[in-house]
């Protein structure tokens, strides 16, 4: 996996999650029934993710990131797909310590990927781009799913955004193996 | 070896993208509904808009679906609703059919509102008999509930049904009146939809009349007696409608009446007649916002509203003005909370005393109360769910509560202490709204509630008409 690879991939990615973002506050919102259940309903996203963190930082030692982030991608369109069908709140409290579960496996390894690099002086440089494209793909997501939702449904709207983790999913796999961990980006776009 | 895994992926998630698109589309084929109740969302198979009888009849005739049937969905405890059911949508099939002048009578179809009859008659000086107090209800689901309002010189609805025609499960339409197919009258009104498809309706008239309000201040333990004397006893008063407070301060103490008095001169009717529309809601809106979080925002309403009323003392109103009222303040988004009706009769006589007890248990209840009022409804046992067992006071409350589980298990603990109270003064209670009385509450109130659910099998023996009210209670 190389730099370009990892961007493009998580671009996309990004626009998946900030595609269906709103929609899934909405929804988490009228499967509960108070404003306690919905508490409890993103509390226990936050809560899960937290406890993986330290889990899945050490993980991401062992396996490598690429892994972890393939785990991520197709995790999430799995979820994609269970979303739309959901009918109560017990299906939702699941469903969101699995999204936990995987929010961290996303927030820790995009850190890592970093992390690991040898190239310290380019650093800042490297994230701010990184964090430029995924975010700007991310606005872009979300302002054309604003035009978007006159003609899909709310469903289908989950469905596309799993088919686009899945999209993401394979641009990771397809990018170029890393054969160690030490030289998972080769800093070629800059 | 790469290939084979991605393949194996690539499979598994497209098997599984079809399945829940599967399930997606098959539950996207149901309808959810509710009533204004808010409390019990419902799958249905399909809501059906009904405007032709003939197309209904047919239809009827080569189904065997289960039916539910709604008008405005106003009743709050899912009686126009049925899971895996197709719900009739009544409302689209409200032509007035007939107006006769000289017998003072109409016919409609069911899905007519008191507004469209309203409109229909007043140019008339004709007026409703009995309906509530507000118009915006349907006639097949005011006479399904048969209801009751601020008139005091006629019973409940079933009074004033002249006769109607009945849509039965197997396709097939009868007249039902007191002479004709008569068993079914009393079944059928105040039957909650259980029976039949009520089409077409005919109601007698009454003349709009130009009416003078008196407004009375009393203590709850003075109004048996105020009635009595200035009311019941009185043949020109006609309507009447009061408020028992609960504000902090005077909780479930003071009152404040309206009388509604034949005017003198009613040749002055005209210049009245013209029928109001919407009013400003704002400020009441407001108020009565207030008053769901605060006791000083009740405290405000109570003494707000009650000098408002007490200063249209001498104004004059014509009958089917009154008949009008806006609900329109009462509308309520709140996405966590809602707002239900309970309503309680008790007879006449033992007003103070339950007023008494009534407070005594609320007083140590957490209920966010939000307002009392009080009519009357004469003796009328016609219907065999009848709940006026005697001459009763009528007490409608609003309350404030929240959707979920345990709010509902809250408010539910504390109707049911209400409802023994009720009952304990030899009261009853309307069933249009929520769920919340226990079964053998529903059969102390309602002594024929067993002949009633036997009455529905014998005439519907499939059972094809069926609602949550009685899936709870039926069987
Ligand atoms: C704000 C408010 C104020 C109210 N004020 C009063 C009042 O002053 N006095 C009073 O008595 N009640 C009052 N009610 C209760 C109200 O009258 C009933 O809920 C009434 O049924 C509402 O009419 P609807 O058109 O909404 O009927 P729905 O709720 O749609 O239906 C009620 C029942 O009638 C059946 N039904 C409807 N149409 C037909 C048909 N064509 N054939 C056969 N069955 C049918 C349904 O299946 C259901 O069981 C009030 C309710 C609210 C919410």
């Amino acid at each position: 996996m190389n730099y370009k690879t990892f961007v493009t991939s998580q671009s996309i990615m990004m626009t998946a999650s900030s595609m269906v973002f709103p929609f899934y506050l909405l929804l988490i919102r009228n499967i509960g029934d108070s404003y306690a259940q919905f508490g409890w309903a993103y509390g226990l996203f936050a809560l899960t993710a937290a406890l993986a963190h330290p889990v899945v930082g050490r993980l991401s030692d062992r396996v490598g990131d690429k892994w972890l982030l393939l785990l991520y991608t197709w995790g999430m369109a799995g979820m994609m797909l269970v979303v739309p069908i959901i009918e109560n709140v017990g299906q939702l409290y699941v469903l969101q310590i699995v999204m936990g579960v995987l929010g961290a496996v996303q927030k820790t390894t995009e850190k890592t990927v970093f992390a690991r690099q040898n190239d310290e002086a380019a650093a800042g440089k490297r994230v701010g781009k990184y964090h430029l494209w995924t975010t700007i793909w991310g606005a872009a997501a979300v302002i054309a799913t604003g035009y978007l939702i006159d003609f899909l449904t709310i469903g289908s709207l989950f469905y596309v955004a799993s088919f686009l983790y899945v999209v993401s999913g394979l641009v990771m796999g397809y990018g170029t193996i890393s054969r160690s961990r030490r030289e998972i980006i080769v800093d070629e776009g800059l | 070896m790469k290939k084979k895994v991605l393949a194996c992926a690539l499979l598994v998630y497209g098997l599984a993208a079809a399945g829940s698109m599967t399930i997606y589309s098959e539950q996207q084929s149901q309808v959810n509904v509710r009533d204004v109740g808010r409390l019990l969302p419902t799958m249905v198979k399909e809501v059906r808009s009904v405007q032709d009888s003939y197309e209904l009849q047919e239809w009827m005739k080569n189904t065997s679906d289960t039916i539910s049937i709604a008008g405005m969905q106003h009743s709050q405890g899912g009686q126009t609703m049925y899971p895996g059911a197709v719900m009739l949508d009544m409302k689209g099939y409200n032509k007035i059919l007939h107006l006769d002048r000289k017998q003072k009578k109409i016919t409609v179809q069911s899905g007519a509102t008191w507004r469209d009859i309203q409109n229909a008659v007043n140019p008339y000086g004709l007026s409703v008999q009995v309906m509530q107090s507000q118009n915006i209800f349907t006639v097949g689901g005011s006479l399904s509930v048969n209801v009751h309002g601020r008139d005091i010189t006629y019973g409940s609805l079933i009074d004033t049904v002249d006769s109607f025609r009945l849509l039965r499960a197997d396709g097939t339409v009868i007249n039902v009146s007191r002479s004709e197919n008569s068993e079914l009258f009393p079944l059928v009104i105040g039957g909650y939809g259980l029976f039949g498809v009520i089409l077409d309706v005919s109601l007698n008239l009454a003349d709009d009349e130009l009416y003078q309000l008196r407004t009375a201040q009393m203590d709850y333990d003075e109004y048996s007696d105020y009635f009595n004397g200035k009311v019941k006893s009185k043949s020109d008063v006609r309507m009447h409608i009061a408020r028992l407070s609960v504000a902090p301060d005077t909780f479930l103490k003071e009152m404040y009446a309206t009388d509604y008095v034949l005017y003198r001169d009613q040749s002055k009717r005209e210049k009245y007649c013209k029928l109001r529309e919407k009013e400003d809601i704002v400020l009441p809106k407001m108020m009565l916002g207030l008053s769901r979080y605060s006791d000083w925002g009740k405290n405000t309403l109570w003494e707000t509203q009650r000098d408002y009323f007490m200063k249209k003392d001498g104004k004059l109103q014509t009958r089917n003005n009154v008949m009008r009222s806006d609900s329109a303040f009462m509308e309520y988004e709140n996405g966590n909370k809602t707002e239900l009706l309970q309503e309680y009769f008790v007879p006449f006589d033992n007003y103070a005393a339950y007023v008494d007890d009534l407070r005594a248990l609320l007083e140590k209840e957490e209920l966010n109360l939000l307002n009392i009022s009080v009519r009357y409804v004469g003796h009328d046992e016609d219907a065999v769910l009848s709940y006026a067992k005697d001459d009763m006071f009528a007490l409608v409350l609003l309350i404030n509560q929240g959707r979920s589980k345990e709010d509902i298990k809250k408010t539910e603990k504390v109707v049911r202490k209400m409802i023994d109270v009720t009952l304990a003064h030899d009261g009853s209670y309307y069933l249009p709204y929520y769920q919340y009385p226990s079964q053998e509450q529903l059969e102390e109130a309602y002594p024929r509630a067993q002949e009633f659910f036997q009455a529905k099998r014998k005439y519907d023996p499939e059972e094809r008409f069926q609602n949550l009210f009685y899936k709870r209670y039926g069987k």
